[in-house]
C-alpha cells in the first residue's frame, strides 16, 4: 500500500460565480489505495472531483495522474487514460440491456469505430462473443446476470449501485472515484458496496471515495482525506484523525448532517 | 392500376430509404433533427443539376451537366454531407433536445428561403424540371417504371442492410450509450460530440441518397414539393414502425406512405374547399402520432435490445423474437432493496 503516487493534486482552486469551491487544494493518492475523501457539504469533495475528471476546469493548479497533466483535456480522454468516476445517483445507459451495459465498460473505441462496424461486423462479433463469459462472470458477481437481459432502467436503485460497479469491474480503471457510493443504499447491500471496493483495490485499482458514512470510511479506506471549505484540512490514516480539533471543527461546528 | 400501385410504392422505398437516415439520428442518438427534409431537397436538387444539362433561358441553375446517373448520386452525396457537416457542427456542438430542435429549424428555413428566393441557384421559386434517366434511356413507359421500382427496392435493401449493421454493431450500441446518457458515456471513454456527429452525418447520406432517388422518380421539383414541415410524415413513420429498430422503420415508412396515400385518396374534397383533403391528411398523421405514442410508443416493432445470445443474425429476427421493452426482472433476483437512492 505504500506505492508511488499516482494523484498528485497541486494548489487547485475553482470558483462558481462569487462562491469559492475550491480553495488551493492539494492532496497526493498513491498507486494501490483506497483513500476516504470526507468533509461537510459545500466543503468542496465533488467539485474536486469534477476537477479532477475534467467536467470543470479549474481556475489554477495542476493535476497530474502517473506523472501527465490532466487540467485542460476532456472528460473522455482522462477516462481513457484510466481514470472512471461515478456521480452521486446511479447513471446507467436506461434502455440498453444490463448486458450491454457492463460490455460497453470492456468494449472500446476501436471496437466502435464505423468503419470496423460495418465491414467487419462478423469478426467483432466474435470479439464480443468470446468476453461472454468474462461479462457473465461479472454480472453473477454483482447478482446482475439473472436479469442481464432486461433494460437498465427496470433495475431497482440498489441493482443500480451494483451495475455501476460490475461496469467499473469491466472497465478495469487504474483509478476509481466513486462520488458517495452509499447514497440511500441500505445496510447490506453496503456490506456488498464495501466488499466491491476491495475487489477493486484486489484487482489492481487506486480507489478515491467519497463518503459521509464514517464507520463505513473507517472499514474501507487505507487513509483519509478531511476537506472544509475548499481545502484539505486532513490527511492520514482514520485513528490519527479522529482526535484532529479541527477536523471534529469541521465536522460537528458546521452544518453537517 | 398496377402502374399506380408502382407509383406509390416507388415513392414509399424512397422515402424509406430517407427514414432509415432520419431514425439514425433520432432513434440512435436521440436528435430531433428537423433539418433533414432539406438535406433530402438537396440531395434532388443536385442529382438534377448534374444531369439534366444546361438551362435555356428565362431558367436559370447552376452546372447544369450531363453525368451519368450514378456518379450524381455519389457526388450528391458528398455535397450533402459535407453540408450537413457545417449544420451539425454548429447543432451537435453544444446544444441539446429542443435548443438543438430549435437550431435545425432555423437551418432548414433559412436554405428554404434561399433556395426559393436566391433563383440563380436552383431556379428559386419556379424550380428545376427535366428527365432525369438513370436507366440510360430507350426503354418504354412501363419498362421504366417498373425497373425504377426494382432499382429503388434495391437501394432500400443495400440501405437497410447496412444501417441494420450498424445497429446491432459495437457502433450502434455506443451511439445508443451516448443517447441514454452522455455523461456517462465520457466517463467511460467516449466522445460525445464525435459519436452524435458520425451518427448524424450518415443519417444526412442517406437522405442525400434518398433524394438523389427522388430526382429519378419526379420530373420537377420546386420549393412547393419540400414543406420543411413534410419532416413529421416521417417522424409519423418512425413511430408508427418503431424507434430505433431498422426493420421497424422501413415498415413503418411503407405503412404511412401507403396508408396514408390511399386512405386520404377517398377524403372528399368539395370543389369550394380544395384545400380540406390536404389538411385533413395533416391531422390525421397528428392523430396517427398521438395514438402511438399513448398506446404504443416504442412502435410495432421496438427497439431491440442487445442479449448475451451470440448466434442472434440480422436475418433470423423474425423467427426468434429477442426480449423487448416490457421484460419482467424475476423477483427473486431482488434481494437487496434500497430506499430513494438520491441523496
Amino acid at each position: 500500500m505504500t506505492g508511488a503516487a499516482l494523484l498528485e493534486i497541486r494548489d487547485i482552486s475553482k470558483s462558481f460565480g462569487g462562491v469559492v469551491a475550491v480553495n488551493r487544494c492539494s492532496m497526493t493518492v498513491r498507486e494501490g489505495t483506497v483513500v476516504g475523501l470526507i468533509g461537510p457539504n459545500g466543503a468542496g469533495k465533488s467539485s474536486v472531483i469534477d476537477l479532477v475528471t475534467g467536467f470543470e476546469h479549474p481556475d489554477s493548479g495542476s493535476v497530474r495522474f502517473d506523472g501527465t497533466e490532466l487540467v485542460g483535456r476532456r472528460p473522455d480522454v482522462i477516462s481513457r487514460m484510466g481514470i472512471i468516476r461515478t456521480f452521486q445517483s446511479p447513471r446507467e445507459w436506461r434502455d440498453l440491456t444490463v448486458i450491454d451495459n457492463v460490455r460497453i465498460g470492456r468494449s472500446n473505441l476501436a471496437r466502435e469505430s464505423l468503419f470496423r462496424s460495418l465491414v467487419f461486423a462478423r469478426g467483432l462479433r466474435r470479439e464480443e462473443a468470446k468476453e461472454t463469459g468474462e461479462i457473465r462472470a461479472i454480472l453473477k458477481d454483482y447478482r446482475l446476470d439473472d436479469v442481464r437481459n432486461s433494460r437498465a432502467v427496470n433495475l431497482s436503485g440498489g441493482q443500480k449501485r451494483l451495475l455501476e460497479f460490475a461496469r467499473i469491474a469491466a472497465a478495469r480503471p487504474r483509478l476509481t472515484i466513486l462520488d458517495e457510493p452509499m447514497g440511500g443504499v441500505n445496510p447490506v447491500l453496503g456490506e456488498r458496496i464495501g466488499e466491491a471496493i476491495r475487489d477493486l483495490k484486489r484487482a489492481g485499482s487506486t480507489v478515491i471515495v467519497v463518503e459521509h458514512n464514517l464507520p463505513f470510511i473507517e472499514k474501507t479506506c487505507d487513509e483519509v482525506v478531511v476537506m472544509d471549505l475548499g481545502s484539505v484540512i486532513a490527511q492520514g490514516a482514520f485513528g490519527d484523525l479522529r482526535d484532529n480539533s479541527r477536523v471534529v471543527d469541521a465536522y460537528l461546528g458546521n452544518d453537517d448532517e | 392500376m398496377v402502374q399506380y400501385w408502382t407509383a406509390i410504392l416507388t415513392e414509399a422505398a424512397i422515402f424509406g430509404v430517407l427514414a432509415l437516415g432520419i431514425d439514425m439520428i433520432w432513434g440512435w442518438a436521440g436528435d430531433f433533427d428537423l433539418s433533414a427534409y432539406a438535406y433530402f431537397a438537396l440531395g434532388v436538387y443536385v442529382t438534377m443539376i448534374l444531369t439534366i444539362g444546361k438551362p435555356s433561358p428565362p431558367v436559370e441553375y447552376i452546372l447544369g451537366w450531363h453525368l451519368p446517373y450514378l456518379l450524381a448520386v455519389l457526388i450528391s452525396v458528398v455535397v450533402v454531407v459535407a453540408f450537413a457537416s457545417l449544420i451539425g457542427a454548429v447543432a451537435l456542438r453544444a446544444l441539446r433536445e429542443v435548443y438543438f430542435s430549435i437550431t435545425t429549424l432555423g437551418a432548414v428555413w433559412a436554405i428554404y428561403y434561399l433556395v426559393e428566393n436566391f433563383t440563380p441557384l436552383f431556379n428559386g421559386y419556379n424550380g428545376l424540371s427535366g428527365l432525369v434517366d438513370p436507366m440510360g434511356g430507350g426503354l418504354s413507359y412501363n419498362a421504366y417504371h417498373y425497373l425504377f421500382f426494382g432499382f429503388c427496392l434495391l437501394v432500400l435493401l443495400l440501405a437497410y442492410l447496412v444501417v441494420m449493421r450498424l445497429s446491432r454493431s459495437p457502433f450502434g450500441r455506443m451511439v445508443r450509450a451516448v443517447r441514454d446518457d452522455e455523461l456517462a458515456a465520457a466517463v467511460y471513454g467516449r466522445n460525445v460530440f464525435w459519436t452524435k456527429y458520425r451518427t448524424y452525418l450518415t443519417g444526412a447520406a442517406l437522405a442525400g441518397l434518398s433524394g438523389s432517388l427522388f430526382a429519378a422518380y419526379i420530373g420537377a421539383f420546386n420549393p412547393l414539393d419540400w414543406r420543411p414541415t413534410e419532416i413529421f410524415v416521417l417522424y409519423a413513420a418512425i413511430l408508427v414502425g418503431g424507434r430505433g429498430n431498422p426493420r421497424g422503420v422501413v415498415l413503418g415508412s411503407f405503412i404511412v406512405y401507403v396508408g396514408f396515400v390511399e386512405l386520404t385518396r377517398y377524403i372528399p374534397s368539395p370543389s369550394a374547399r380544395p384545400e380540406l383533403g390536404p389538411a385533413l391528411r395533416q391531422i390525421l398523421i397528428g392523430l396517427l402520432i398521438i395514438l402511438m405514442l399513448k398506446f404504443r410508443p416504442g412502435g410495432l416493432i421496438p427497439e431491440r435490445l442487445g442479449t448475451d445470445d451470440s448466434r442472434r443474425r440480422w436475418s433470423t429476427g423474425w423467427l426468434h423474437p429477442r426480449p423487448r421493452a416490457s421484460v419482467k426482472i424475476p423477483e427473486a433476483s431482488t434481494p437487496l432493496s434500497v430506499e430513494s437512492s438520491d441523496s
